[in-house]
């Protein structure tokens, strides 16, 4: 059992506020779960922290966007400024060269919250500003340092190479092998450093896929042999503290794999690519000049508990702050009727987390 | 002139990144693949002559036409036939594919000496030796430095036929991630094959222009059996979605003719809105009003208004009847005249004699 915490009321939400003595890469979540961060701030909010340790992420890609390749960079990034040892296999020939593109923490840290310029310009009473601030749940967004639980990281700095030179990565291939045994065996192995005890958490690890079931892999048709593989790996993952993600493209599998495997994750997301210069677009949402991207919440993971996370909005745009850092934003959508379009309750393809009724809004 | 693509394809890959790969996709509702790949082919050659593109030299991979229609097709363009061993090089792979003729025949070979841009290949399902004689002899042309070359497939629909999805897609891929190719583009019929391959190969590429019928209906299948009777032989849309390097999708559409002299593109007439309200979840209210709404909000009778006509005015007081309020009124005041003829109380009220000013009433619109 995870360690005691003393109740404030019966009524509070019964999270503890980050242990920094633990590991600064770690955070308490609830129902005796542990968190580590996704790389994106805003992701990790979305979430209820970040990515449960033990919990299979997959990410579906989009055949017409490289978004999955950014919140693969934040992920491996934040992972390897953690000092987490990090397993990265991909169906390119080269899978270090990838390790060249990841992020680096911004150096300047101008202020994600837009409080301040608030303060100046519009005086709100005082009794209502506390209606006004952000809920200040477990995202401690303080300034400097590597000791962050969620770096800012810009997409723009490659990573200093001394953080992945060390024995910290292992890259793996996927192009070439006939089958996915050596890959499972390669994860097996990694696992089995980070096995669940009774005792604290010392570390964590980190996998990333990228592109499991990409058409220049030889395995790639072979459906039931990638379902059984994501499959144990799932079962590896739950007994020890590592978060795998996954990503992959549903428009090349048939759709019953698809379906198979988005069942199986137990936090799932989706990015899609959105049409450029259009102006139904335009109209429909504000700030469309700045999007990149959709990302669409499908599932999140809920470890050691029957309770479903339901969220307020399952849709966000993706965004390039100053072409740098990675910020997902609700969508801002003018009251036009957009018809035609899946209502919020039936927009993921597996929409357990998200409540349907007549008074939805 | 499909000018955009033909751009991405001229000014090729930059340092570090993947070449981008154009795949054209007809059917047999609009079959005029060729002509835009042909079309395609002839703008680059003309690009690579003239030294304006970044690639200089061009293997073609011809599958499923002679190499000397190709020779044909650049000399009835105008293009400099005559240096062209500098900078062209078709690879062979229609005459013997398979390499049949060498089991068969018991002679020397009939190999060409005398032309120097043309190679036989014979093992079209080894798809790894295509991809090392392609780079082979785009090396050869361009030389060993910096210089790019860019590749032609004639038809990847033949490559499928002869071997798996997984190697052409992975040939692809190594086509793109190879350092010395500028840009690739090759014509794929999107109804020979399953769903899972044209799925793959759109997923390699980075454009993909699909020609379509002229009018162009949502679903696929009803178009052929409707086109068929009114075949439209000579127009088509090309319909291109181009995947940019912030994630973004660009599309875009023309219209093309094909005629005696080649193709002819031409910006669309008619823009018709593109289903993107599938991409954002749908708002749960609407402060708009639509036609049908606007006119039955007009017709609305509010109960105080004047209604002009003359009759006792309806105010529905939630409780009675209309009709039944009406015939009450009507005995009552009967009633009230015969008393006041017994005992004579006259009384006049003040207010009789007041007119509603109606400068001043603000009450003036309604009927009391």
């Amino acid at each position: 059992m995870a360690t005691t915490r003393t109740r404030v009321s019966s009524f509070s939400h019964n999270v503890s506020f980050l242990k920094s003595s633990q590991h600064p890469g770690l955070k308490n979540g609830p129902n005796g779960t542990t968190f580590i961060s996704s790389g994106i701030s805003d992701l990790d909010k979305i979430l209820g922290g970040g990515f449960s340790l033990g919990s299979l992420v997959m990410i579906m890609e989009d055949a017409e966007a490289p978004h999955h390749m950014l919140l693969l960079r934040n992920f491996m990034s934040q992972g390897l400024l953690h000092r987490q040892p990090l397993l990265y296999a991909s169906p390119s020939k080269d899978p270090r060269a990838f390790l060249g593109t990841l992020p680096s923490p911004g150096s300047s840290k101008d202020d994600t919250s837009h409080k301040p310029s608030h303060e100046k310009d519009l005086r709100i009473a005082w009794q209502y500003k506390k209606y006004f601030g952000e809920p200040q749940l477990n995202i401690n967004t303080n300034n400097g340092g590597h000791h962050d639980y969620c770096n800012d990281l810009d997409l723009r700095k490659p990573l200093e190479r001394h953080f992945f030179t060390s024995n910290n990565v292992d890259c793996v291939s996927i192009q070439n092998s006939p089958n996915l045994d050596a890959l499972k065996d390669r994860c097996a192995e990694f696992l089995a450093q980070f096995s669940r005890n009774e005792g604290s958490i010392s570390s964590a690890g980190r996998i990333a896929i990228q592109s499991f079931c990409s058409p220049q892999c030889k395995y790639s048709d072979m459906e039931w042999h990638m379902l059984s593989f994501i499959r144990s790996l799932k079962g590896m993952a739950r007994s020890s503290n590592v978060v795998v993600v996954v990503t992959f493209p549903p428009s090349l599998l048939s759709p019953s794999c698809s379906k198979r495997l988005q069942h199986m994750a137990d936090t799932l997301l989706s990015v899609r690519a959105i049409p450029d210069e259009d102006k139904e677009l335009a109209k429909l949402l504000t700030g469309y000049q700045d999007m990149v991207g959709l990302l669409n919440v499908h599932k999140v993971a809920r470890l050691n508990t029957q309770v479903p996370v339901i969220l307020d909005a399952t849709t966000f745009s993706i965004k390039l702050q100053k072409r740098r850092f990675l910020v997902f934003e609700c969508l801002n959508q003018a009251p036009v009727d957009g018809s035609g379009g899946s209502s919020y309750g039936n927009s993921g393809v597996c929409s357990r987390s998200t409540k349907v009724g007549p008074l939805d809004f | 002139m499909a000018e955009s693509v033909c751009r991405s394809l001229r000014d090729g890959a930059l340092e570090g990144e993947l070449a981008p790969a154009l795949t054209i996709k007809d059917s047999l509702s609009s079959p005029f693949g060729f002509n835009v790949f042909s079309h395609i082919l002839v703008q680059l050659s003309s690009h690579i002559v003239a030294g304006k593109s970044q690639s200089r030299g061009m293997v073609i991979v011809s599958l499923s036409r002679s190499p000397s229609s190709y020779t044909g097709l650049l000399k009835m363009n105008e293009v400099d036939v005559e240096s062209s061993k500098k900078w062209i090089h078709i690879l062979d792979c229609y005459t013997d594919p398979l390499g049949w003729k060498d089991k068969t025949r018991k002679s020397g070979d009939i190999m060409d000496p005398s032309n120097q841009i043309l190679s036989s290949y014979k093992t079209v399902k080894d798809v790894n030796k295509l991809f090392s004689v392609i780079c082979d002899l785009g090396r050869g042309l361009v030389g060993e430095n910096k210089s790019r070359f860019c590749v032609a497939i004639d038809s990847l629909s033949e490559l499928l036929r002869h071997s798996s999805m997984q190697s052409v897609a992975s040939l692809l891929s190594n086509l793109r991630s190879h350092d010395q190719i500028s840009s690739i583009f090759g014509l794929l019929h999107s109804d020979l094959h399953e769903e899972r391959a044209l799925a793959a190969v759109e997923y390699t590429s980075s454009i993909v222009a699909s020609v379509d019928p002229f009018h162009h209906s949502v679903d696929g299948q009803g178009s052929y059996i409707r086109n068929s009777s009114e075949p439209n032989l000579t127009k088509g849309k090309l319909n291109v979605r181009s995947k940019r390097r912030n994630g973004r999708v660009r599309v875009t559409c023309e219209e093309f003719k094909v005629g005696p002299s080649g193709i002819s593109f031409a910006p669309v007439s008619a823009v018709d809105g593109a289903a993107v309200a599938g991409l954002i979840p749908k708002v749960q209210f609407n402060l708009q009003l639509s036609e049908k709404e606007l006119v039955d909000r007009s017709r609305v009778v509010l109960p105080f208004e004047h209604q002009g006509n003359g009759k006792p005015i309806q105010i529905y007081d939630g409780r009675r009847s209309l009709e039944e309020s009406n015939n009450e009124t009507t005995p009552i005041s009967g009633g009230k005249k015969e008393e006041s003829g017994r005992g004579e109380i006259i009384y006049f009220r003040d207010s009789d004699d007041e007119m509603p000013d109606s400068d001043e009433d603000p009450d003036d619109d309604l009927d009391i």
